[in-house]
C-alpha cells in the first residue's frame, strides 16, 4: 500500500482491482463466458437460498428469474408492497438495440453511444453485454403483457430519446417504468404463489452478515413491528437503487436511500465513483423551504421548448412583457448546432451559470424559462397538446401556472447516481457472495447515464445476467450451511440494535429532516453541478462536524417497537452523512471533468468538460477502513480496446 | 392472513357454477338479473293496471282475464315469487357483507364528483328495497287475498259474475292516507329503479362507453314513468271517482 | 402570496388494535404552493420540536405514481382534486380558515397500522393469485412477432395504469376492491398474451378478493371518480363477463 500526496488531498492507495472480464473479442465475451461457467444442477438449486434485497426492476426481475430456475428466494423491500419501488417513477422509456425502425441501430451502436455518453468512464465489456441483452428484455416484457406503445399495424412503436440519433426507445406513455416494474413484480408474485419466493415486505436491511469472508445473511428491521430479524442465505443480491437522496432534494422517492449499500460498504464492499451523479435539467423548481422532493419533467419537452432568461439581471418584468431583444436564449446562443437539445449535464450547468449571474427567474430566482410560445405559434396549440398535455397538466397541478399561457419555470435536480458498489463482470462486489444489481452498482453508465438506459440496465442485470453469474458463483464456491444461530448473526444484530437504541436515546434539539436538509444543501452547493477544489475541501471539513452534531443533537421521536418513520429516516441520514463525505473525497480526487462530474478547474476554453485520460481512465473504488472520511482508493483501470476516447462537442 | 404456499385449486364444473352464487360478481349478477325480471313484471303490471282509466268494466275484465289463466297463473306467480326471493335474499346478503367490509365509517362523508354515479338512490337501495318488500306484502294481502265475490264484490264480466276488483281499488283510494302512502312508496320504487336499472346492466357486464350513458338515462326515464304511472291511478280515483 | 391558517382534524390511532379518535390541530403560515403532504411535514416538524409524536402517514415518490400515499380528505379519497393522488394535491385547493378532516383508508381488508397508515397487503395476495402472464425468463419470442392492435394496446394500458393505492376501496361505500382487481383482469383480457390463463386468472383473483373481506360492487362508480388514474368501471363489467364465462366453462379443458 502506498501513500501518495496528491495535489489536493492525501489519498491512500491500495491494490488495483481486476474485473474478471472474459477473454476474447468484445462481441464474443458474454457468449464465451456463458459457455464456460459451471451450472448448478436442478436438484441442487433447491438447496440454495438467495436473499434479494430491493424489489425494483433489478430486484424483482432477479427474484423471479432465480425462483423460476429453482432457487429459494427471499425478497425484501422497505415498502408495504414490492410494486412501489422507485423504478416505478421512470417516465421516458427503455432502450433496446432492436433496430425495428431500420434506422441503422445495432448492438454496436447502442454500446458505442453508452460508452461515449458515459464519457469513457464505463467498462467496455459490461456495456457491450448490456447492449446485447437489451433485445431480450423487450421480448420478455412483451411476453409478460407489458402494454408498450404500438402502431396501428400492431407493431411496437419507438421514439428517439435524450438526443439519440436513432429511435430505439420503447415506451408505455409516460409511465414506462411503472409498466416494466408491474411486469417484473407480477413475475415475482407468480413465484410467491408457487412457493419459490418468500416475500418480506416492509423490511429494511440494516446490515450484512459476513461469515468466512462470504456474504451469508442480512439483518433487517420489520418496519411495522420494529422487530430486528435475521435471515441466512447462500448469496445476497443488493438491488437497492441509488443514493441521490443524499442531496435531500432530488427526484428520488422519499424512501430511496443508501443504507443497505452503505452498510455493505462498511462490511467490506468497495464503493465506486460516488461523485458521479446525474443532474437532470428539466425539473420543477424549488418553491420554498417546505419543499420535500423535486419532480422531473420529461426531457422530451426540450424538443419544442426554448430555454431563456432575461438578459439583464434587474429585469423583473413578467415574461410576456419581456421583448425578444431583452431575452437571452443562452443554449441556442452558446451551442448553435444542438441548441436546447444539448446533453443533460451541459443544459444543467448552464442553467446554474445564468442563475449564479443573478438572471434566474421566479420567486426564488433559481429557475429558467422554458417557453412553448413559438412552438404553439408554429404547430398550433392542438399539436403541442397532443405531445405534452400530460406533462403540462402535471406542471399546472404542482405550480398552479398554465404553460400554454406563460413559460414553464424549470431548474436542474439530482436524478440518478452512476456511482455505487463496485462490481466485477459477474456483478459481484468485493465481498464474495454479495452481488449488486441495477442502480446500486456502478458498472454500466460511466460518468453519465443516457436517457432510457436505467430501466434497461436494471432488467438486464436481473433477468439475463445474474441467473448465469450467480449460478457460477454457487457452483464454484464452497458454501457451508449456516443458520442464524451462527455467532456472526448475534454479533451483527447487536450492533444494529445498539444503533437503533442510540438514535432514540439522543433526544436532542434538531429533527432528522433538519440535518438531512443541511447535508443536502452542502452537497448541492459543493458536490453538485459544478465542483471546485476549494469548495470540496470545505465541505470535507464541514461534513464530519455535522455528523458529530447529528449523533449528539438529533431528536428521534417515538420508540423502536412500532411503525416509526422518523427512526427509519434517522438511520438513513446517518449513512448519508458518511457517504456525503466520500462523494466529496472522490470528487476532489478526480482532477478532471467528465460526464456528471464537472470540476471548474478542468474545462476546455469553450467551457466543456475536460477529461484527463492519461491519469483518470479508471473507476475509483473506495474501501472503508473503520472510520468515515479515511478511505483507501483501489483503481480499476479501464481499457478501451474497441472505442477510442474522444472529446465531446456540442457546438 | 392467507397461507401463501397453498396452491389454490381451480374448482370443478359444479362447484364453479355454484360459485356464481357465492362470489361477489356472481351475487351481483343474480341480483341484477332478478331485478331486471322484476322491472319487466312492474312494467307489465302498470300496463295492465292502466285499464283502470277505461272504467270499471275494462279493469275487471283485465283482472278476470288474468284469473282465467288457471294453473298457468300459479306457475307465473311461483316464478315471480322465486325471482322476488332471489332478489331479496341476495340483496340482503350483499348488503350485510358490505357493512362488514367497513366496520367503522368515515367521520366526514364526501363525494368524489363526476363521473361517479353515487346518488341518494344508489345509497338507499336496501332501504327502498325493504320498504317495497313490506309494501308488496300488504299490497298482495289487500288486493289478491282481500274481499271477493263472497263478500259481495261482484261484477259482471261478459255476462258472468266475477270479482269486482275495481270497487275494491276505488274504495281503498278514497282514503287520503292510502293514496299518500301508496304514492310515497311509488316514489321509492322510482328511486330504486333509477339506480337499479342501469346497475343491473353493469352487473351483467354490459358496459359500453357509448351505450351505458343511454342505459343510465333510460333508467331515470323508466323510474319517472313507472312512478308517475302508478301514482296517477290513486290520484285519479281520489279526485274523480266516487263510490 | 397569502399564508393560510388551517384547522385540521386528524385520525390518531396508536396501533392496529387500539381505539382511535380525531385530534385537532391548528396550523399557520401554510403556503398555497405547498403540497398536502408537505403541509403535514411542516406540522410534524412542529410536533417533534414540541416533544410530541408526529402523525404517521406513508408516502414515497410524491409524484403520484407509486401509490403509497393516500388520505381521505374531507370524506373524499385523495381529496377534492380530480385525477390527483394525495401527494400531488396542493394547498392552493384550500382557503384560509378551512377545517380539513383527514382520515385513513377505511376497510376491513386494510387494517390500520398507525394513525393514517394502513396495511394493503391484501392487494399483493390478490395479484399473487394470477395478476400476471406466466412467462418464464428467456422463453419469449421476438416482440414484433405478436402484432397487437393499437386500440387494444391502448385500452390495456388504460387498465394497467392502476397504481394500487387503494383509493377505489376507500371511496367505495361498500369497501369493494372490484376496480383494482378488474383493472388487472382487463389489462390481460385486452392482450393476447393474457388469454391462455384468462379463466384461471379471473376465478382465482376474484376468489382471493372475496376471501380478503372486501365488499361487493354496487355500481356506485365512486371508485372511478376517486381513482387518481381515472380507471373506468368498464373494467368491472369486463371482469364480470370474464368471471361468468370462466365459471360456466369450469371443468372444461380451458380452465
Amino acid at each position: 500500500m502506498s501513500t501518495a500526496t496528491k495535489r489536493n488531498i492525501e489519498v491512500r492507495e491500495g491494490a488495483a482491482l481486476k474485473a474478471n472480464i472474459p477473454s476474447g473479442s468484445l462481441d464474443r465475451k458474454w457468449d464465451t463466458y456463458k459457455a464456460g461457467i459451471k451450472v448448478v444442477n436442478p436438484a441442487n438449486k433447491r438447496k440454495y437460498t438467495v436473499l434479494v434485497v430491493g424489489t425494483g426492476l433489478a430486484g424483482a426481475s432477479a427474484a423471479a428469474s432465480l425462483a423460476e430456475l429453482g432457487y429459494n428466494v427471499k425478497a425484501f423491500c422497505t415498502h408495504d408492497s414490492p410494486r412501489r419501488a422507485h423504478s416505478i417513477a421512470a417516465q421516458g422509456g427503455i432502450n433496446a438495440a432492436k433496430n425495428y425502425q431500420n434506422d441503422g441501430d445495432s448492438i454496436w451502436r447502442l454500446f458505442y453511444d453508452t460508452i461515449k455518453g458515459g464519457d469513457f468512464r464505463a467498462r467496455e465489456a459490461n456495456v457491450h453485454r448490456l447492449a446485447q441483452v437489451s433485445v431480450n428484455i423487450i421480448d420478455q416484457c412483451v411476453a409478460q403483457g407489458v402494454p408498450f406503445a404500438r402502431e396501428y399495424g400492431g407493431l411496437l412503436s419507438n421514439r428517439s430519446f435524450g438526443g439519440a440519433q436513432v429511435s430505439r426507445t420503447f415506451y408505455a406513455r409516460g409511465q414506462t417504468g411503472q409498466q416494466l416494474l408491474i411486469g417484473a413484480y407480477g413475475a415475482m408474485m407468480r413465484q410467491v404463489e408457487a412457493g419459490k419466493v418468500e416475500l418480506l415486505s416492509h423490511r429494511e436491511m440494516l446490515d450484512l452478515v459476513v461469515i468466512d469472508g462470504k456474504a451469508r445473511g442480512i439483518i433487517a428491521r420489520d418496519l411495522y413491528t420494529g422487530e430486528i430479524e435475521q435471515y441466512a442465505g447462500d448469496a445476497v443480491l443488493l438491488c437497492t437503487g441509488g443514493y441521490g437522496n443524499a442531496y435531500y432534494l432530488s427526484t428520488n422517492a422519499k424512501n430511496s436511500n443508501v443504507t443497505a449499500a452503505w452498510r455493505c460498504h462498511k462490511r467490506g464492499a468497495y464503493f465506486a465513483n460516488p461523485c458521479f451523479t446525474q443532474i437532470h435539467p428539466t425539473c420543477i423548481p424549488v418553491s420554498g423551504d417546505h419543499q420535500s422532493k423535486l419532480t422531473l419533467m420529461s426531457e422530451s419537452l426540450r424538443n419544442d421548448g426554448r430555454v431563456w432568461v432575461p438578459k439583464n439581471p434587474t429585469d423583473k418584468r413578467p415574461p410576456a412583457q419581456i421583448p425578444e431583444e431583452d431575452r437571452d436564449y443562452y443554449l441556442e446562443r452558446k451551442y448553435p448546432s444542438f441548441g436546447n437539445l444539448v446533453p443533460r449535464d451541459v443544459a444543467s450547468r448552464n442553467a446554474k451559470y445564468v442563475c449564479d449571474e443573478g438572471r434566474g427567474v421566479g420567486e426564488t430566482q433559481l429557475a429558467v424559462y422554458m417557453d412553448f410560445a413559438d412552438s404553439i405559434k408554429r404547430l398550433g396549440e392542438k399539436a403541442v397538446r397532443d405531445r405534452y398535455d400530460n406533462l403540462f397538466e402535471m406542471y399546472e397541478r404542482i405550480t398552479g401556472e398554465n404553460p400554454y399561457h406563460e413559460p414553464m419555470r424549470i431548474y436542474p435536480a439530482v436524478h440518478y447516481t452512476m456511482g455505487g458498489l463496485w462490481v466485477d463482470y459477474d456483478l459481484q462486489t468485493t465481498i464474495p457472495g454479495l452481488f449488486a444489481l441495477g442502480e446500486a452498482n456502478f458498472s454500466d453508465h460511466g460518468a453519465n447515464r443516457l436517457g432510457a438506459s436505467a430501466l434497461m440496465q436494471g432488467l438486464a442485470d436481473g433477468y439475463f445476467v445474474i441467473p448465469y453469474t450467480l449460478g457460477d458463483y454457487l457452483a464454484n464456491s464452497e458454501i457451508k450451511p449456516v443458520s442464524t444461530q451462527h455467532e456472526a448473526f448475534g454479533a451483527t444484530t447487536q450492533e444494529v440494535q445498539a444503533q437503533v437504541s442510540q438514535l432514540l436515546a439522543i433526544q436532542g434539539n434538531k429533527t432528522v429532516t433538519e440535518f438531512h436538509r443541511e447535508l443536502g444543501l452542502k452537497l448541492w452547493d459543493y458536490v453538485g453541478m459544478s465542483r471546485t477544489a476549494d469548495g470540496l475541501k470545505q465541505v470535507i471539513s464541514e461534513i464530519p462536524a455535522l455528523r458529530k452534531e447529528f449523533w449528539e443533537n438529533v431528536r428521534v421521536p417515538g420508540d423502536a417497537k412500532d411503525w416509526n418513520k422518523n427512526l427509519e429516516f434517522a438511520g438513513r441520514v446517518a449513512d448519508f452523512l458518511e457517504l456525503g463525505e466520500l462523494m466529496a473525497i472522490d470528487a476532489l480526487n478526480r482532477e478532471e471533468s467528465c460526464g456528471g462530474h464537472f470540476r471548474e478547474e478542468y474545462q476546455t476554453p469553450d467551457g466543456e468538460a475536460l477529461r484527463n485520460d492519461e491519469e483518470y481512465t479508471y473507476a475509483a473504488a473506495w474501501e472503508y477502513t473503520g472510520k468515515p472520511g479515511d478511505p483507501i482508493l483501489h483503481k480499476e483501470n479501464l481499457e478501451f480496446e474497441n472505442v477510442k476516447p474522444s472529446q465531446r462537442s456540442y457546438k | 392472513m392467507q397461507d401463501t404456499n397453498k396452491q389454490s385449486v381451480v374448482p370443478g364444473a359444479i362447484e364453479s357454477i355454484l360459485s356464481i352464487f357465492d362470489s361477489t360478481p356472481g351475487r351481483k349478477i343474480i341480483t341484477g338479473l332478478s331485478g331486471l325480471g322484476l322491472v319487466g313484471f312492474i312494467i307489465g303490471h302498470l300496463a295492465g293496471n292502466l285499464s283502470l282509466f277505461f272504467g270499471k268494466d275494462a279493469f275487471n275484465a283485465y283482472a278476470e282475464k288474468l284469473h282465467s289463466l288457471g294453473p298457468l297463473l300459479y306457475v307465473i306467480e311461483l316464478g315471480l315469487l322465486a325471482v322476488f326471493v332471489f332478489h331479496i335474499v341476495f340483496a340482503i346478503t350483499v348488503t350485510a357483507q358490505n357493512k362488514a367490509a367497513r366496520s367503522r365509517g368515515y367521520a366526514v362523508k364526501g363525494n368524489a364528483g363526476k363521473p361517479s354515479r353515487k346518488s341518494l338512490a344508489s345509497q338507499s337501495m336496501i332501504y327502498t328495497g325493504l320498504l317495497l318488500l313490506v309494501f308488496t306484502v300488504v299490497h298482495v294481502w289487500m288486493f289478491k287475498y282481500g274481499p271477493g265475490i263472497n263478500q259481495g264484490y261482484v261484477a259482471d264480466v261478459h255476462g258472468a259474475p266475477a270479482r269486482d276488483l275495481y270497487r275494491l281499488v276505488a274504495e281503498s283510494f278514497q282514503n287520503i292516507w292510502i293514496v299518500l302512502g301508496y304514492s310515497s312508496i311509488m316514489v321509492l320504487l322510482g328511486f330504486h329503479i333509477r339506480h337499479g336499472f342501469w346497475s343491473a346492466f353493469q352487473s351483467l357486464g354490459a358496459y359500453h362507453p357509448k351505450y351505458t350513458p343511454l342505459i343510465y338515462a333510460a333508467g331515470i326515464l323508466l323510474a319517472v314513468v313507472l312512478a308517475v304511472g302508478f301514482i296517477a291511478m290513486p290520484v285519479y280515483i281520489y279526485a274523480f271517482v266516487k263510490v | 402570496m397569502s399564508k393560510m391558517t388551517l384547522h385540521l382534524k386528524i385520525w390518531r390511532q396508536k396501533s392496529r388494535n387500539a381505539e382511535g379518535a380525531l385530534e385537532d390541530h391548528t396550523i399557520e403560515n401554510i403556503l398555497p404552493e405547498m403540497s398536502f403532504l408537505e403541509m403535514l411535514d411542516v406540522l410534524n416538524e412542529k410536533l417533534i420540536k414540541a416533544g410530541k409524536e408526529p402523525i404517521e402517514f406513508d408516502s414515497d415518490c410524491r409524484e403520484g405514481i407509486c401509490g403509497t400515499c393516500g388520505l381521505v380528505i374531507n370524506g373524499v379519497a385523495h381529496g377534492p382534486q380530480h385525477l390527483t393522488a394525495t401527494c400531488q394535491l396542493h394547498m392552493r385547493t384550500f382557503r384560509d380558515g378551512d377545517t380539513i378532516t383527514i382520515e385513513p383508508w377505511r376497510a376491513k381488508a386494510f387494517p390500520i397500522l398507525k394513525d393514517l397508515v394502513v396495511d394493503r397487503a391484501a392487494f399483493d395476495r390478490i395479484i399473487q393469485k394470477g395478476g400476471y402472464v406466466s412467462a418464464n425468463t428467456g422463453s419469449a419470442r421476438d416482440a414484433n412477432e405478436l402484432p397487437i392492435g393499437k386500440e387494444y394496446a391502448d385500452k390495456s394500458f388504460d387498465a394497467a395504469a392502476c397504481i394500487g393505492c387503494g383509493a377505489c376501496v376507500a371511496a367505495c361505500p361498500n369497501a369493494s376492491a372490484a376496480l383494482f382487481v378488474s383493472a388487472k383482469v382487463s389489462q390481460y383480457t385486452y392482450l393476447p398474451q393474457g388469454h391462455p390463463e384468462r379463466y384461471r386468472r379471473v376465478l382465482k383473483m376474484v376468489n382471493q378478493m372475496d376471501e380478503e373481506g372486501f365488499g361487493n360492487c354496487s355500481n356506485h362508480g365512486e371508485c372511478e371518480a376517486a381513482c387518481p388514474k381515472g380507471i373506468s368501471i368498464e373494467n368491472i363489467a369486463i371482469m364480470r363477463r370474464e368471471y361468468v364465462k370462466a365459471a360456466l366453462r369450469a371443468g372444461a379443458a380451458v380452465v
